[in-house]
């Protein structure tokens, strides 16, 4: 619970080591025998409670163990089809494009933690706790597991007169597992040898970096795949490949290995940014804040430095992450076929057209003396953008979408107009952000509506592990606003925002998910207007954006009741129009306060998205589930592809958790 | 007001009809109800330029809603307010400018907590005043050189004691550099030792030749300080006077049972 902004504790002593402030440096740690005796042996009732939870807890892992070492799983389904559950039948010469969208996210992922992340460090003492519980865990799996069954010349299990499976002895099956007790000793060994060699204060004060960590198991990870003969399975050209005691594929290999050195070099080069605007800043100022200057001191002593060059690269890489989703996967992954004379004779002028025009409009919109005439042309906008959709239901005159949606982002924009008005550079502003909005609309538009070039078997060229990735991130990036846009409008003074935005928000609430999943993909096709079409993706996409967004707003909704009544009150003092109130006081604050409920629902709208199935796409899930089973090799193969899918989706839940307790702490500073 | 023109921005015209030049704020028969309970009653008072007027009375007695209705954080029901030319109607516009007129510092500070100091100070002035971010930092920083705390700038609110941040919160009002300050009870949630370097900030305004509005419980700023004295209870004014007329010689009785509880 430090709070990484408060540079006291760690900076004011100085003399190192340096004690974090979360721990008192007055209570020694205790040795372990006497740990476990004074928290899990007390007295004679916690002895008894925990030797009852030890055996309970020796049950199941004992269960998980047999399960995933009996003989009749077959994990090499899982092995074989690794790539079909991640990207489905994506064709094997096109994989480049699938690296591509991988890279891009590392690198995107790098960069980010090197601006950002403020991990710090891990204790030795935690460290060692690790290695010495991997230790009895692993020799208490050697031990509780039961023993193998024995097999025949041939391979095969053997059999009594019963019919009952033959187990080797408790001894030989000990006596098999001397990899598995090597490990074991191995860790406890290296966790004994580091708290014996260290005393107490430096166990408790000396910080391994996270970083290491995080880019150090990855490493070893890839590095092994060059040593270790795990074996080569998989399906290439349609050929099963099975392989024991090969090296991985090359072209597993070699691109992971590459993965990782652009992953650890894009984050080296976000480092060096905020390194490098830190110290002009600090150059800049001379004396930070009056405070001894915090040289030497981690990660967590580095002061916010939200202006600057620093603030430009964050909103830049902010923006990236924001459009890369529509890039990769329309341009990269679909690598559509691009109707050139289309787009020179009807979207290149007309989007020149739009663009110069709605700038000048912006632009008028935007002098001091627009005044009310201004707001009156912008609602104008509006009704004039509302009406061609209108239009287009009852199919009066054909338009195409992409000039309703630029009609209506102008009309968006004129309102926004009184904001910017007045200051040249202010106005110049909107209007560059105007061009930027025509270029991605007619540039998406171009591209979503061009026909894909890769062919696969089935309709569909993404699926598994990837369709589920796409549509949790659309979802919940499109969800985001509209929510923040319910909740505001629930807790407006205009009567009829509040009303329909309280109607919407509790029908969907009381609607199960499925339901509008079958809706969208089944039914609104019929209420489209002529000439649109959903795919089923868009529909899946849109369905659980209605309904996340539902949930976002009430999460909202609760920050925004958290907001003192004064900070209103201070906001309308400075002379604040109600748009800025809003977009500077209240909801930075009130997010803020609802971190943790929005990221539950985050994580909720990730694992939701194994409805996918129901309306026939192939989701991570289904590939387990009913895609793999099928499968002439595998047939029946369920429960260990169910496992893997289980422990995926729940590292990435797990991550995300995590990283929301990390985002509550870092901001906690700012609420008093 | 029909005859302002319906634009622009520098034209809403002082008219002397509604106020005499020199008059910041007029207040004519203004009442106000919360539902059936009346808050003000028939509140008539001028303040004029350079004015340093202090109000004073009882818990309750509406001195909070007077001072939150001349900034339009509550509307009046009847009555008139002008403020600097400009009278106080529903029309948002009127609200805005008298709003970014007229600074407000709250007894509870009412900082913004997820901003720096710098960027509590610098919000208004660039989102409201459109000046640059460099102009405006360089008038933040010279604001809170003036109320004595320059090294806070890259703070945030909840890491200063209760004085600097309400010092922080005269420098956000300063910055939108207003005609007039309003201050509600800026003292009363100060831990004691806090109190002074308040007030010496306030003081130093009234030096500078601001017009000031400042409800407080300090009778020693009451007396050195104010030009005017209003005494209100029971959301009526009671007695206005002079500092010297009002300590020695107040004419009204329960003026007298007030002074005699607070002295
Ligand atoms: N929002 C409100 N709703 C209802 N009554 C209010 C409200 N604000 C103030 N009052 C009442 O109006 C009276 C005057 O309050 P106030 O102006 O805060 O007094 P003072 O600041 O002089 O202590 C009090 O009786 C108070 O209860
Ligand atoms: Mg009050």
């Amino acid at each position: 619970m430090t709070d990484p902004m408060l540079p006291p504790a760690s900076t004011a002593m100085g003399a190192e080591p340096v004690i974090p402030a979360a721990s008192p440096p007055d209570r020694p740690s205790l040795p372990p025998g006497r740990w476990i005796r004074e928290n899990l042996f007390p007295n004679t009732r916690n002895s008894i409670l925990t030797i009852f939870a030890i055996l309970i807890a020796l049950f199941a892992y004992r269960g998980l163990l047999n399960f995933m070492f009996s003989e009749e799983r077959s994990w090499i389904a899982v092995r074989t089809n690794l790539r079909l559950m991640f990207t489905q039948a994506y064709p094997e010469h096109q994989y480049i494009r699938v690296w591509v969208t991988v890279g891009t996210i590392m690198v995107l992922a790098g960069v980010s933690a090197g601006i950002w992340a403020r991990w710090g460090g891990v204790t030795v003492k935690r460290l060692m706790g690790w290695l010495m519980s991997g230790g009895v865990l692993t020799a208490a799996g050697v031990l509780v597991r039961e023993p193998s069954v024995l097999t025949d010349a041939a391979g095969e299990s053997v059999r009594d007169d019963a019919g009952e499976l033959v187990r080797e002895s408790f001894a030989a099956a000990m006596a098999d597992r001397w990899v598995w007790w090597a490990i074991a000793i191995a860790l406890l060994a290296l966790g004994l040898v580091l708290w014996t060699s260290l005393d107490d204060l430096r166990r408790r004060t000396i910080e391994i970096p996270v970083a290491w960590l995080i880019f150090g198991l990855p490493a070893l990870l890839v590095a092994s795949t060059w040593v270790v003969r795990y074996g080569h399975y998989g399906f290439t050209e349609g050929e099963f490949i099975a392989e024991p005691g090969q090296l991985v594929a090359m072209t597993t290999r070699v691109p992971w290995t590459f993965m990782w050195l652009i992953l650890v070099a894009s984050f080296a080069l976000g480092r060096a940014a905020r390194d490098r605007a830190i110290a002009s800043a600090q150059a800049a100022e001379e004396t930070p804040n009056g405070g001894p200057s915090d040289e030497g001191a981690d990660d967590d002593a580095v002061p916010e430095l939200p202006r600057g060059a620093l603030a430009r690269t964050r909103t830049s890489v902010n923006l990236l992450w924001v459009l890369s989703p529509f890039f990769l996967y329309w341009v990269v992954m679909r690598d559509p076929e691009i109707d050139y004379a289309h787009v020179f004779s009807t979207m290149l002028p007309m989007g020149l057209a739009f663009g110069a025009a709605g700038a000048a409009v912006l632009w008028l919109l935007t002098r001091s003396d627009a005044g009310e005439v201004g707001r009156l042309a912008a609602i104008g906008l509006l009704l004039l953008a509302a009406f061609h959709w209108v239009a287009a239901y009852f199919g009066w005159y054909s338009m195409l979408q992409v000039a309703r949606i630029a009609f209506l982002l102008l009309a968006v924009a004129g309102l926004l107009a009184p904001n910017f008005a007045g200051v040249a550079a202010q106005r110049r502003r909107l209007v560059g952000a105007w061009l930027f909005m025509v270029l991605i609309a007619f540039y998406g538009a171009t591209v979503i509506n061009s026909p894909s070039t890769v062919e696969t078997p089935t309709d569909m060229f993404i699926g598994g592990f990837s369709v589920t990735l796409l549509v949790s991130v659309l979802t919940i990036m499109l969800s985001f606003p509209i929510g923040v846009l319910l909740a505001l409008a629930r807790t407006s003074r205009q009567p009829i925002f509040r009303v329909l935005s309280t109607i919407y928000i509790e029908v969907i609430r009381g609607v199960p998910l499925i339901t509008l999943l079958l809706f969208f993909s089944g039914v609104l096709p019929l209420f489209l207007p002529d000439g649109m079409e959903l795919a089923e993706l868009a529909a899946a996409i849109l369905g659980y954006t209605l309904f996340s967004a539902a949930y976002l707003a009430e999460n909202v909704r609760g920050g925004l009741q958290s907001i003192r009544r004064g900070q209103y009150e201070a906001a309308d003092a400075v002379g604040l129009t109600t748009t800025q109130r809003t977009g500077f006081i209240v909801l930075p604050q009130s997010l803020r306060v609802s971190i943790p409920p929005l990221v539950g629902q985050v994580i909720a709208t990730f694992k939701e998205t194994s409805l996918l199935a129901i309306i026939g796409l192939f989701d991570f899930l289904r590939m387990a589930n009913s895609v793999i089973p099928n499968q002439s090799q595998f047939l029946g193969v369920r429960r260990e592809n169910l496992l893997f899918v289980s422990v995926v989706y729940w590292v990435v839940a797990f991550a995300m958790s995590k990283y929301s307790q990390r985002l509550e702490q870092r901001v906690g500073l700012g609420q008093r | 007001m029909s005859t302002q023109p319906a634009h622009g921005d520098a034209t809403i015209a002082v008219s002397d009809e509604l106020a005499a030049r020199d008059d910041m704020i007029v207040c004519r028969e203004v009442d106000k109800w919360f539902g059936d309970f009346q808050a003000l009653s028939g509140i008539s008072a001028t303040i004029k330029e350079q004015e340093i007027v202090v109000v004073l009375g009882p818990s309750g007695s509406g001195k909070s809603t007077w001072i939150r209705c001349i900034n339009r954080l509550e509307a009046h029901q009847s009555g008139q307010i002008i403020v600097d030319g400009i009278e106080l109607t529903n029309d948002l516009r009127n609200i805005e400018k008298i709003r970014s007129e007229v600074g407000m510092v709250f007894q509870q500070f009412n900082l913004f907590p997820h901003l720096t100091v710098l960027d509590n100070i610098t919000l208004a002035p660039i989102w409201v005043r459109k000046k640059s971010r460099p102009e405006a930092e360089e008038l933040a920083e010279s604001l809170l050189e003036r109320v004595g705390i320059p090294e806070q700038a890259q703070k945030f609110p909840g890491q200063l004691s209760g004085g600097q941040q309400q010092r922080v919160a005269i420098a956000r009002a300063l910055a939108m550099e207003p005609r007039v300050m309003l201050f509600d009870e800026p003292t009363s949630a100060l831990d004691p030792e806090m109190i002074k370097e308040v007030l010496d900030v306030m003081e130093e305004l009234a030096r500078s030749g601001m017009t000031m509005m400042v409800v407080t419980h300090e009778m020693g700023f009451a007396r050195e300080v104010a030009d005017r004295i209003i005494f209100m209870e029971e959301g009526e004014i009671v007695e206005v006077g002079t500092p010297h007329h009002f300590f020695t010689e107040p004419a009204e009785e329960r003026t007298k049972l007030f002074l005699s509880q607070v002295l």
